[in-house]
């Protein structure tokens, strides 16, 4: 066992460069730069709330858990997607938006488009009668499939980094939404075609790269899913 | 819940909220379980013991007649939840619930699923309620209710995507706002967690009860500050120790050690740390080191993983600790329809006072939260079929959104979140863990002079769509609100129970303090009253019925 910490590390100079853009008074996007005190253990949101707080009141950032549950805070920390909360500071870092949906000020992604999306794949239990039994037989494979696919919590990170939904956004749903829709097709006492639902997503445009897999912070694997609704 | 159950009895329903579905409020960050003795229940186990044990657990100040709807009701709304769509862990039968316990319960009697029991609830329930086409306004911030001859008649709030005036005609409101971890330094609450619900309620006229007791969970993160609060280990898993490496439960308890009771486990902590006997992020150390290898990231992935990313090894190193506000068990006076005392409103899950008492038994949020919005959503609906829509002046709307239109064009004052902070910290040192008379009167002038400083917030963010900042600052008002009610009474309870610990009077006061304190807003302003508990089931002295 370490001995107790007496004092807290002395925090060292970091440089943080953060995207900004706010579409009412900004023709483009620009970069600015702030220094922070740099701590280890700190997180990219702790970076984030610092340069809010103390340097510029207007820099803008979505979060509300501080803990992975929300799903709000995803951005692209030194270039790669993942969660503000989650992702450790380094001294010298990057913070730029998810960049797979349209920018409102920031950080800040507008959802409003993507979530519209999934109201027509009806994320809901489809069926036409009442259970027989209470509690009702569920086989422990299908249960652990279900489980595994609940885990998401649409943070959208997948999406930025899926190859495929960057380049056919319209013809491809993208893994967050492959992964709610596995949550019902793997649900044995769903009653709709979930399959066919995602083939007319266009789940079969999926290569297998693996690269939403990499990037889950709840280690969902939305690829294996989309596999899985592709094959049956 | 109440908006499942109220659109199924034939309402029709909107659901509004600051947050998006599933992005906001404290339920998406349940880890535990539903206490429901169900058909499940263990042999020896039952809804009467059920009952007993949360009766004890809130040094029975419990109401107990709503107690014994939750311990009744909570089987079926589990099982109810299962038909629309969850499903909760199962053995390898794939038939038999799996069961958690935990402190307080006599039994594991609590179904789950993995360490996101709340987000499966409201999964579930966010989906069927997308089925049945119930409405969303989401990114709407309540600002008043609105009355006509003392029945609730509507709302009045602001769009937050536009600062645009919002007016909601509804002949029932439902309140399910959380509690208001955010007038606390140390929370587990996600940020929006401010005390809407209970400021609304006095506001409107509501009596509300109890609000002295707060819950403090033992283990939450001290360092990074961003995660400070979040629930940081589990008691049966963790060794506590202070700054000379003491393990000092055995001062404080030396039979349960750590895994005594919550509010004692914290008292302790907080002892070590106010003398000196802390770490540098001030808290103590909770020390893992001793389980067999493997053990904690087998136990505990999602903490493991969190772990691992503030640079901790809980095999090697031992990770700073302290206590933080979890739960308000205190809220608005209901009935068994968790009706407030204004007609037409109704107060449900942390907003109301019911079946916590002085201390909220872990898993039972969850099953109150099922039962009360059940009813509420049922006795709501029955009530719009019979009442007419009484008008609602849409100057309210106006007069509402002005006052936040004010603080976007206002110059120097004081931050929102420096507001906060200062709220924060005066609560988190005065109206904690430990409470005194002196502490508590000199929390009460401090919230004086930021309630006063209120209308001088000054914002960084001077847009009207979606601005954060705006949001903090309309949020501290509820925030205010809320923490006079727990420091003024903190002050009149003069006796240690429960979550309530007074430094000046620390025996527990059956004679004189079996009692709720009300409060209710007048027109000269909060007026304080004790009420008698409902002991129809129990009491201190009893071993219970049944």
């Amino acid at each position: 066992m370490s001995a107790t910490p007496e004092r807290a590390p002395a925090p060292q100079p970091g440089r943080v460069t953060v995207f900004r853009f706010d579409p009412e008074i900004d023709l483009l996007p620009h970069r600015q730069t702030f220094p922070f005190p740099f701590e280890p253990g700190m997180s990219a949101l702790d970076v984030a709330l610092y340069v809010q707080h103390r340097l510029d009141g207007t820099f803008t950032f979505s979060y509300c858990c501080r803990n992975s549950h929300c799903g709000l805070c995803g951005a692209l920390v030194n270039g790669r997607p993942g969660l503000l909360c989650r992702e450790p500071a380094t001294r010298a870092m990057a913070l730029e938006p998810l960049g797979c949906l349209p920018v409102l000020r920031d950080l800040t992604m507008d959802r409003t488009s993507y979530e519209e999306r999934m109201l027509p794949l009806r994320l809901f239990l489809e069926r036409s009668r009442p259970p027989a039994e209470e509690p009702e037989h569920v086989a422990p494979r299908d249960q652990e499939r279900f489980k595994v696919a609940s885990r998401c919590v649409e943070c959208y990170l997948c999406l930025a980094a899926c190859p495929v939904f960057a380049d056919d956004p319209h013809g491809f749903l993208g893994p967050a939404g492959f992964a709610q829709l596995g949550r019902h097709a793997f649900d044995p006492r769903d009653e709709l075609d979930r399959r066919l639902m995602a083939a007319t997503a266009g789940a079969h445009l999926c290569t297998g790269c693996g690269a939403c897999d990499d990037v889950c912070p709840h280690g969902v694997e939305p690829c294996g899913i989309i596999a899985e609704l592709v094959e049956g | 819940m109440a908006a499942y159950e109220a659109s199924k009895h034939g309402a029709t329903v909107l659901v509004v909220s600051k947050d998006a579905p599933q992005r906001g409020g404290a339920t998406i960050m349940a880890p535990g379980a539903i206490a429901a003795a169900g058909d499940w229940a263990v042999p020896g186990d039952s809804p009467d013991l059920h009952l007993a044990d949360t009766v004890r657990g809130g040094s029975f100040l419990s109401e107990q007649g709503l107690v014994r709807l939750v311990v009744e009701e909570t089987p079926d709304l589990v099982l109810e939840l299962e038909r629309i769509g969850a499903i909760w862990q199962r053995e390898a039968d794939g038939r038999t619930y799996s069961l958690r316990i935990d402190g307080g319960h006599s039994f594991a009697r609590c179904p789950f699923l993995e360490d996101r029991t709340g987000r499966e609830i409201l999964r579930t329930l966010v989906g069927e309620l997308r089925r049945r086409g119930v409405g969303f306004a989401s990114g709407t911030v309540v600002l008043k209710l609105i009355l006509h001859d003392g029945r609730v008649s509507g709302a009045a709030g602001l769009d937050l995507a536009t600062c645009e005036p919002v007016l909601l005609r509804a002949k029932t409101v439902v309140l399910a706002c959380g509690g208001a971890g955010n007038a606390y330094a140390n929370t587990s609450c996600p940020t929006g967690v401010t005390g809407d619900g209970f400021a609304l309620a006095l506001d409107a006229g509501a009596t509300l009860m109890d609000m002295e007791f707060v819950q403090f969970f033992p283990l939450g993160f001290c360092f990074p500050h961003s995660l400070r609060g979040c629930l940081g280990g589990l008691l049966f898993h963790v060794h506590l120790l202070n700054n000379r490496g003491e393990r000092f439960m055995e001062r404080h308890d030396p039979e349960r050690l750590e895994l005594s009771t919550r509010d004692r486990v914290s008292r302790a902590m907080y002892t070590e740390i106010r003398e000196g006997r802390g770490g540098p992020h001030g808290g103590v150390f909770a020390d893992m080191t001793y389980q067999e290898p493997g053990f904690i990231e087998r136990m505990q992935p999602a903490l493991f993983h969190t772990y691992r990313k503030i640079g901790i090894d809980p095999a090697r190193d031992l990770l700073e600790l302290a206590p933080t506000c979890h739960f308000f068990m205190g809220g608005g006076r209901v009935t068994p329809d968790w009706e407030s005392t204004v007609p037409g409103l109704f107060l449900v899950g942390e907003n109301a006072a019911d079946i916590h008492g002085a201390n909220r038994l872990s898993q039972n949020a969850l099953s109150q939260l099922l039962v009360s919005g059940a009813r509420a959503g049922r006795a709501a609906a029955g009530q719009a079929r019979e009442n007419g829509q009484a008008p609602v002046d849409p100057a309210e709307a106006v007069a509402a959104a002005a006052g936040a239109h004010r603080l976007l064009a206002r110059g120097n004052g004081i931050r929102p979140h420096e507001l906060r902070d200062r709220l924060r910290e005066v609560m988190w040192e005065n109206a904690g863990v430990y409470r005194s008379g002196s502490g508590l009167q000199a929390a009460a002038a401090t919230l004086e002079e930021l309630e006063a400083a209120l209308d001088s917030q000054s914002l960084a963010q001077r847009t009207t769509r979606y601005n954060t900042e705006l949001v903090e600052a309309l949020e501290n008002r509820f925030l205010l609100t809320t923490a006079r009610c727990v420091v003024e009474g903190a002050l009149r309870r003069t006796e240690s129970r429960g979550a309530h610990y007074r430094d000046d009077f620390p025996a527990t006061d059956n004679r004189d303090w079996l009692r709720h304190i009300e409060v209710h807003r007048s027109q000269t302003g909060l007026e304080w009253a004790s009420a008698p508990v409902d002991l129809c089931e129990m009491d201190p002295g009893d071993v219970g019925r049944g």
